[in-house]
């Protein structure tokens, strides 16, 4: 029986990848409707106005409805790691399982606890103390994707721990080290900040759904002006950290970026174009439909305008070098595993900096065995191993594109409300409205496709340079994984049901204080939404 | 007395600000930009919302 069973290994990536966008969807809002309803609260201290009570109380309820079904999706993947990629853990456990410890306190004992204190603390606790206590949940769900992500930032660059040959596994060097990692610090503002998008987004159409309907106006109307001025800032804010961490990628990561670029060929000139579209193939290494945009690209990724990009075909050829060190970094861990001498050590120290290469090279080796490699079988297997060191790239680059699209159709739909809302003609702009309402997926689709950009683009490793991620999936039968596969696909589909259900119903129902067009204590009845057409009438 | 403590507890707060500008600042510039950023973030929609009662007071008294 192989060491390495390839169906496996893509089924335990079928299923966390599943498990993983199924509970993102739940995520994004989580990060993002606790910010706001922190501002929404703020006011309603500022302004002393029932009616952001009232908003604050409404959002939080469908807040509560995603909260509580999204922590039920989050806690298999973390079972993920021991079951499916018991490899992985074995080999990153001592780094990867800290910060994961930490979100768990974060999210179970900070989190639930002040959740709990929002909901039922609004007659128990003072103005003060509750605004508090919401900006506390917002705080701590916010922490709690800081861990995770942190984690996520050691797999993408593994900074504060090294190998340790004697036990066979990453050992921690410097805490700092991981929590200060560029990429997670990067990686967890872009994301969090994403999460903000999603929640005004959410907002902003439930909102437009109100303003469609004649439901709920003086409600609709404050919701979506805060939620519009918040999601346009934080949209900018995503795409500019974006660019921070493309920056990153292009010095840590050169596969990723080539492939989120379509690149084949090392960037010699300026004139670069970049792609806005193209049909990459894997198969034959080049692009065709090709639509570029000259002078962009090399701005764009080094922030210069003379530094070359390396291609993916560049790339390949380069770790040539890194696959032959490899395999002799390995040979020599073996060796020194059975005889523990100091030459296998000093052998291994030279090249352990290639050892993933080496395990990478491992599933072209006769019988997945380095040793077994002849010298007349080595540049076949180097070769092999050399197309296997790049991403998918048709993949990484269309959910890159997705993405960033998704982000400037955001900006313009965000910088649209948020002017109509501040000159008061909103309701004139029933097509903007009606776009509101069917764009609140989108920049949850648009996380998704952030994620599947970052982990496809890290590919074939699972912890970039040192753990391929083929080696890090744990043996099981493949009738084992199917059927669990299909038991989270059900499962998963069941909470999604659920939420959509009862999102659906809580938002017709919509905030029970402003029903029947009554006027909010605190609020007044205001002249503006009295007045027929109201909305059509401008602020000066 | 009550005005001395409420001195020292706004004394700590802003060591404590201080201190966190620091560290964030020379090890961690992207968490000090989401500290920074997110409460820019809030203040400008809670500004946005305190701007639609000004407006529609204005409105309310026929301006």
């Amino acid at each position: 029986m192989p060491l390495i069973d390839p169906t496996i290994v893509d089924l335990s990536r079928l299923q966390f990848a599943l498990t993983a966008l199924y509970h993102f969807i739940f995520v994004p809002l989580t990060l993002g409707m606790t910010i706001l309803l922190a501002a929404m609260e703020t006011t309603y201290v500022i302004t002393g106005k029932q009616v952001y009570k009232d908003m604050t109380q409404f959002w939080g309820k469908l807040f509560g409805i995603n909260f509580a079904i999204g922590v039920a999706t989050g806690l298999t993947m973390e079972f993920e790691f021991g079951t499916n990629w018991s490899m992985f853990s074995h080999f990153v456990g001592d780094v990867f399982g800290t910060p994961l410890a930490i979100e768990g306190l974060m999210a179970f004992f900070m989190e639930s606890t002040f959740i709990g204190l929002m909901f039922f603390g609004w007659d128990r606790l003072s103005r003060p103390a509750h605004l508090a206590v919401t900006y506390l949940v917002a705080l701590a769900s916010n922490l709690s994707a800081l861990w995770i992500l942190i984690a996520n930032g050691f797999m993408q660059d593994p900074e504060g721990a090294s190998f340790n040959p004697d036990t066979m596994r990453m050992q921690f060097n410097s805490f700092v080290q991981l929590v200060f990692s560029p990429d997670a610090q990067a990686k967890f503002v872009h994301t969090s900040i994403a999460g903000f998008v999603a929640g005004a987004m959410f907002i902003m159409g439930i909102s437009a759904y109100y303003l469609l309907t004649n439901r709920h106006k003086e409600f609709a109307a404050r919701s979506i002006r805060m939620a519009a001025v918040f999601g346009l800032i934080s949209t900018l804010a995503v795409v500019t950290l974006g660019d921070a961490l493309g920056r990153l990628d292009d010095l840590l990561q050169p596969t990723k970026i080539a492939a989120i670029e379509g690149l084949w060929h090392t960037t010699t000139s300026p004139s670069a174009p970049w792609l806005v579209a193209a049909l990459p193939n894997d198969k034959t290494q080049s692009n065709s439909l090709e639509i570029g945009i000259p002078y962009v690209l090399t701005p764009l990724i080094t922030h210069t305008f003379d530094k070359p990009i390396p291609g993916l075909i560049d790339l390949e050829s380069a770790a040539g070098p890194h696959i032959l060190n490899g395999i002799k970094a390995i040979n020599a861990l073996q060796q020194y595993g059975t005889t523990h001498d100091a030459a296998s050590l000093a052998t291994f120290q030279q090249y352990e900096n290639d050892m993933g290469y080496g395990f990478l090279a491992q599933q072209n080796a006769p019988n997945q065995d380095l040793n077994a490699i002849t010298p007349a079988e080595m540049p076949t297997v180097v070769q092999q191993t050399e197309q296997e060191t790049i991403p998918n790239v048709f993949v990484t680059f269309w959910a890159f594109r997705i993405m960033m699209f998704l982000g400037f159709y955001f900006i313009g739909l965000f910088a649209f409300v948020a002017f109509f809302s501040l000159k008061n003609q909103l309701e004139s702009h029933k097509f903007l409205l009606r776009l509101c309402v069917y764009s609140i997926p989108g920049p949850i689709l648009a996380s998704e496709f952030g994620w599947i950009t970052a982990e496809a683009g890290r590919q074939p490793w699972s912890v970039y340079g040192w753990l391929p991620t083929f080696q890090a999936a744990s043996s099981h039968n493949v009738g084992y994984m199917v059927f669990s596969l299909i038991g989270f696909a059900l499962l998963y589909s069941l909470f999604i049901a659920a939420e959509l259900y009862l999102m659906f119903k809580f938002a017709r129902l919509g905030p029970q204080s402003h029903d029947h067009a009554a006027p909010v204590a605190g609020t007044g009845a205001s002249p503006m939404f009295a007045k027929p057409g109201f909305a059509a009438k401008s602020w000066e | 007395m009550k005005t001395f403590a409420k001195f020292l507890g706004l004394a700590v707060v802003l060591f404590v600000a201080i201190a966190l500008a620091v560290l964030c600042g020379d090890y961690g510039p992207w968490y000090f930009a989401w500290l920074v950023g997110t409460t820019m973030i809030i203040l400008i929609a809670v500004a946005g919302g305190v701007l639609f009662e000004t407006q529609l007071e204005t409105l309310k008294n026929g301006g």
